[in-house]
């Protein structure tokens, strides 16, 4: 009986390590022969992996706000040490901050419209959006803008030379946002999975336009999928004008019920039931019986305090139950 | 030899062209990794300003010392190692001031920084302060109590999704020291969140 006591805790010592992949294959593969044979330590197990996943909990992501003012504050510092320092060509520093930006070398803020103008400067991402953007190198012009290095030449088995570049290129893209190869940019930017800073960005010129069914699907999309809180707040924002339409509430009844952000969540209650006891006269307003339902199954799940309150009151002002049975 | 396909940028071809003077290459290493840096210093310090500090000397750094940069190791082990070099310092600090908390007064009371800055973001409620969960305030008090290197080595392995071999070579140690300290730390952790999963 001790012989088992002892194995189970020599095994329990290595289930933490098992869920991270750490294990050898042999210690893995004993762990896996004791659990198929112990019960108690098959348990064990599940309260590892319930522990495991409320860790994630405690995960912060850097709002898009404090990366894009890094991001500035980074240019700054090193302006002024290559102001100090360097004796490289005097356009170095607008071309690292077009790099490091993603923004025109003219322009005067990152990624700003002016007026109903979209300019944007993409970089390596123009490369995967538009398929056919770049210049092929058979006949490049050496002109074009972009970064060109020659990586090696060698002569060609034709009696011609094998010239191999490495390129970085850039494009300057504008145009309205009436612009159809714009509007293609910004959607793609819009669902761009690298960089919080520009979809928080995209989307802010995107909930102009948010009247046209394509843009307002990318609003949605980003609503419900965007892994970064800020940016699905600001989608939230560009689809605030269209809650009454069926896609933006179904989107909107989805966040109440699945977003992870308490504040998502309330915000999305405030969308729902806009009008809702904003008088006296209004107290008791019509509430379709989908978002009646949606909050009280809300309220079944719910664990935050403020989210709660939020939800009941509103179910309160209808005279609608707390929770369904 | 340097070849692009799409999104796909050889990483070698970028630092030797930054090291030439490429600035449009420094700018995409920079963007390459800048994100994970701001989050591990954030997740690690709980405070924006001082990971924004660690961000701003860490590329710094990295833009004085790129000529050195010999590919002994992965850029981002080279970059990794003066990421947490400057997060120890900093906790070690703070271990120093003794607490700096990571708490602020706000209208209902102590509110976690983190918190405020999330909230700033939705609006100037101030009864949003309720977001933390009673579960994260404890895991965020469990993380407290590790020792700074099983903090370090937690938040690599854990968030950061990083393999031990690889931390234990940020770190300058080696793997299996890593993988004690990370024992030692999901150890602690049960103890303290045991009654609460």
């Amino acid at each position: 009986m001790n012989g088992k006591n002892d194995s189970c805790e020599m095994i329990r010592t290595q289930l933490a390590m098992l869920l991270y992949g750490e294990l050898s294959f042999d210690e893995e593969e004993a762990v896996d022969a004791h659990l198929e044979s112990c019960a108690e330590c098959r348990a064990a197990l599940d309260r590892e992996r319930v522990l495991h996943a409320a860790f994630d909990q405690a995960e912060i992501e850097p709002p898009a706000q404090v990366l894009w003012e890094s991001r500035q504050n980074l240019q700054e510092r090193i302006a002024s040490e290559h102001a100090l320092t360097s004796s490289r060509g005097a356009n170095w520093w607008d071309q690292f901050v077009d790099a490091l930006m993603l923004r025109p070398a003219n322009g005067s803020g990152w990624m700003k419209p002016a007026g109903a103008l979209a300019l944007v400067t993409l970089g390596f991402l123009a490369a995967r959006v538009v398929p056919n953007a770049g210049v092929g190198v058979v006949g490049m012009s050496m002109a074009d803008p972009g970064a060109q290095r020659v990586r090696s030449v060698e002569p060609a088995p034709n009696g011609g030379i094998q010239i191999v570049l490495d390129e970085t290129r850039q494009r300057i893209v504008s145009g309205g946002l009436d612009d159809q190869n714009i509007r293609v940019l910004l959607l793609s930017a819009a669902k761009d999975p690298s960089d919080p800073g520009l979809r928080y960005e995209t989307v802010g010129i995107l909930n102009d336009r948010a009247q046209t069914a394509e843009v307002r699907d990318t609003l949605i999309y980003a609503l419900e999928h965007d892994e970064n809180a800020g940016v699905r707040l600001k989608a939230m924002d560009g689809l605030k004008p269209f809650v009454l339409q069926p896609e933006v509430r179904k989107a909107l009844a989805g966040v109440l019920l699945s977003d992870g952000n308490p504040g998502m969540r309330t915000q999305a209650i405030d969308l729902l039931t806009q009008g809702v006891g904003e008088s006296t006269g209004n107290i008791g307003n019509a509430l379709d019986r989908d978002v009646i339902g949606t909050l009280q199954e809300l309220m079944n799940r719910e664990n935050n305090a403020y989210v709660r309150q939020r939800g009941q009151r509103v179910l309160q002002l209808v005279n609608a139950s707390p929770e369904t049975y | 030899m340097a070849q692009k396909t799409g999104f796909q940028i050889d990483e070698k071809a970028l630092i030797r062209a930054a090291q030439e003077g490429d600035q449009d290459a420094f700018g995409q290493l920079v963007r390459a990794y800048d994100q994970s840096v701001l989050r591990l210093a954030m997740n690690l310090l709980r405070s924006p300003e001082d990971a924004q500090d660690v961000y701003q000397e860490a590329f710094l750094r990295v833009y004085r010392n790129l000529n050195s940069f010999r590919f002994d190791c992965s850029f981002h082990t080279w970059l990794y190692r003066i990421v947490t070099n400057l997060c120890l310092d900093q906790m070690r600090k703070r271990k120093v001031r003794r607490e700096e908390s990571s708490q602020v007064e706000g209208a209902d009371g102590p509110v976690d920084r983190m918190d405020t800055l999330q909230e700033s973001r939705v609006d100037g409620d101030p009864q949003r302060h309720l977001f933390s969960g009673e579960l994260r305030e404890r895991i965020q008090k469990a993380l407290g109590e590790l020792t700074n290197r099983e903090r370090m080595v937690f938040e690599l392995r854990h968030y950061q999704g990083l393999k031990l071999r690889n931390i234990g070579e940020i770190l300058g140690t080696s793997e299996e020291a890593a993988k004690n300290c990370l024992f030692r730390a999901t150890q602690k952790m049960r103890v303290a969140l045991g009654d609460f999963v």
